[in-house]
């Protein structure tokens, strides 16, 4: 008997029941020498703890990154991976573009022109010309 | 839930159709004369007239913490609660609408359409929305109350709204998933004779929302709630079997 995988019964969907924030992990990057990363040290010393704080659903990894510029890398749960350079900002700029990688959705950027996508069947049916009142010419 | 801010943003259709005569808004809820009357003969109605069960947690874009998971927050602080809508009047049904409701409510799956800045989206549970534009004051994890709708229905059966469905005949909750982006537009602006292009770029935002649940409420829950049975007339929602 050949071997059958476990048939999934749903999708799933998250935020019909429970709430997955997209983002996982954020890595903070830095140099110690470059003068790139000035703004990128301060807001580790200054900001970063409120931050985690304020979020404690990311895990939050800091690691030195020498002779480069400093670099925002958030991971998500689609397995997808961005990455901001924040080279030269100043801090507050760099809490914007943490939070624009904390809420993102960590897929590609696209441009839909449909606002809803549904996995579900249509919920009236699919027309059909064979059923309902027979119609005269 | 939402910031106060947020929600009037979101509900500000009623403001921007104030041109409409009143009673068109509602068909069901806003019949005054009668409504009143009525009202006064019944001493145990409901103190609240929207007994919607708040539900998950609520954040205001203030200091506070997101918490993604709704279980490890069961109290709701004072300050994020939904705001109450005032309602002068119970809601009303007629009879009709009564006696077809338990079809509609028994037949699920169930659609709706809802209205956002008067823009209709056709939604069914589960759906993904990404809204045409950044809402304000909202975080991942919140929860919207959409509580304008043109239609609900199931596979045979149709609510219609006059243009509106009465927002306390449903319930439909969509959580906010976070914030998308697009890719750089760039459009490029030439002028007659003259060997330069500018090229102007613009990067939106947008909102991305799922639908939690959308549920109609039966008969019973109706008139648990304290709705009020009044006989069939114009301008009232009506149940519609699929032709």
């Amino acid at each position: 008997m050949p071997v059958q995988g476990i048939r999934t019964v749903t999708a799933a969907r998250n935020g019909v029941g429970a709430f997955i924030l997209q983002c996982k992990r954020l890595d903070f990057h830095y140099c110690d020498w470059a003068g790139s990363s000035r703004g990128m040290v301060s807001f580790l010393k200054n900001s970063l703890a409120s931050f985690a704080k304020a979020n404690p659903q990311i895990e939050i990894r800091v690691s030195p990154r020498p002779h480069k510029h400093p670099v925002i890398k958030g991971h998500y749960i689609n397995g997808r991976e961005k990455a901001v350079c924040v080279r030269n900002l100043e801090p507050e700029q760099i809490v914007q573009k943490a939070n624009l990688l904390k809420e993102a959705s960590g897929e590609k950027n696209k441009r839909t022109k449909k606002p809803v996508t549904s996995i579900n069947d249509s919920v009236r049916g699919i027309w059909s010309p064979f059923h309902g009142d027979t119609k005269t010419v | 839930m939402f910031s106060r801010t947020a929600l009037a943003r979101a509900f500000a259709l009623p403001f921007e159709q104030s041109a409409r005569p009143l009673t068109t808004r509602f068909g069901v809820c806003l019949r005054q004369a009668s409504t009143t009357t009525t009202s006064q003969s019944h001493p145990e109605q409901p103190t609240e007239p929207l007994s919607a069960t708040p539900r998950a947690q609520t954040s205001a874009p203030s200091q506070q913490p997101p918490t993604s998971t709704p279980s490890s927050t069961p109290q709701i602080p004072a300050s994020k609660l939904p705001v109450a809508p005032a309602f002068t009047s119970p809601v009303e049904v007629t009879k009709s609408l009564l006696e077809n409701l338990p079809y509609l409510t028994g037949q699920k799956p169930h659609y709706i359409t809802a209205h956002l800045h008067d823009k209709p989206y056709l939604l069914t549970e589960g759906d993904h929305l990404r809204l045409p534009f950044l809402m304000p004051n909202v975080k991942p994890g919140d929860v919207l109350r959409f509580n304008r709708a043109s239609l609900l229905g199931s596979r045979e059966f149709t609510l219609k709204g006059t243009p509106y469905v009465d927002e306390r005949l449903y319930e439909c909750r969509l959580r906010v998933m976070g914030v998308d982006s697009e890719p750089l537009r760039v459009k490029e602006k030439t002028k007659r004779r003259r060997r330069h292009v500018q090229r102007v770029t613009s990067k939106h935002r947008y909102t991305l929302l799922r639908v939690m649940d959308i549920k109609i409420k039966t008969a019973e829950e109706l008139l648990q709630e304290g709705a009020v049975v009044v006989e069939d007339g114009k301008g009232v929602s009506e149940v519609e079997v699929k032709a």
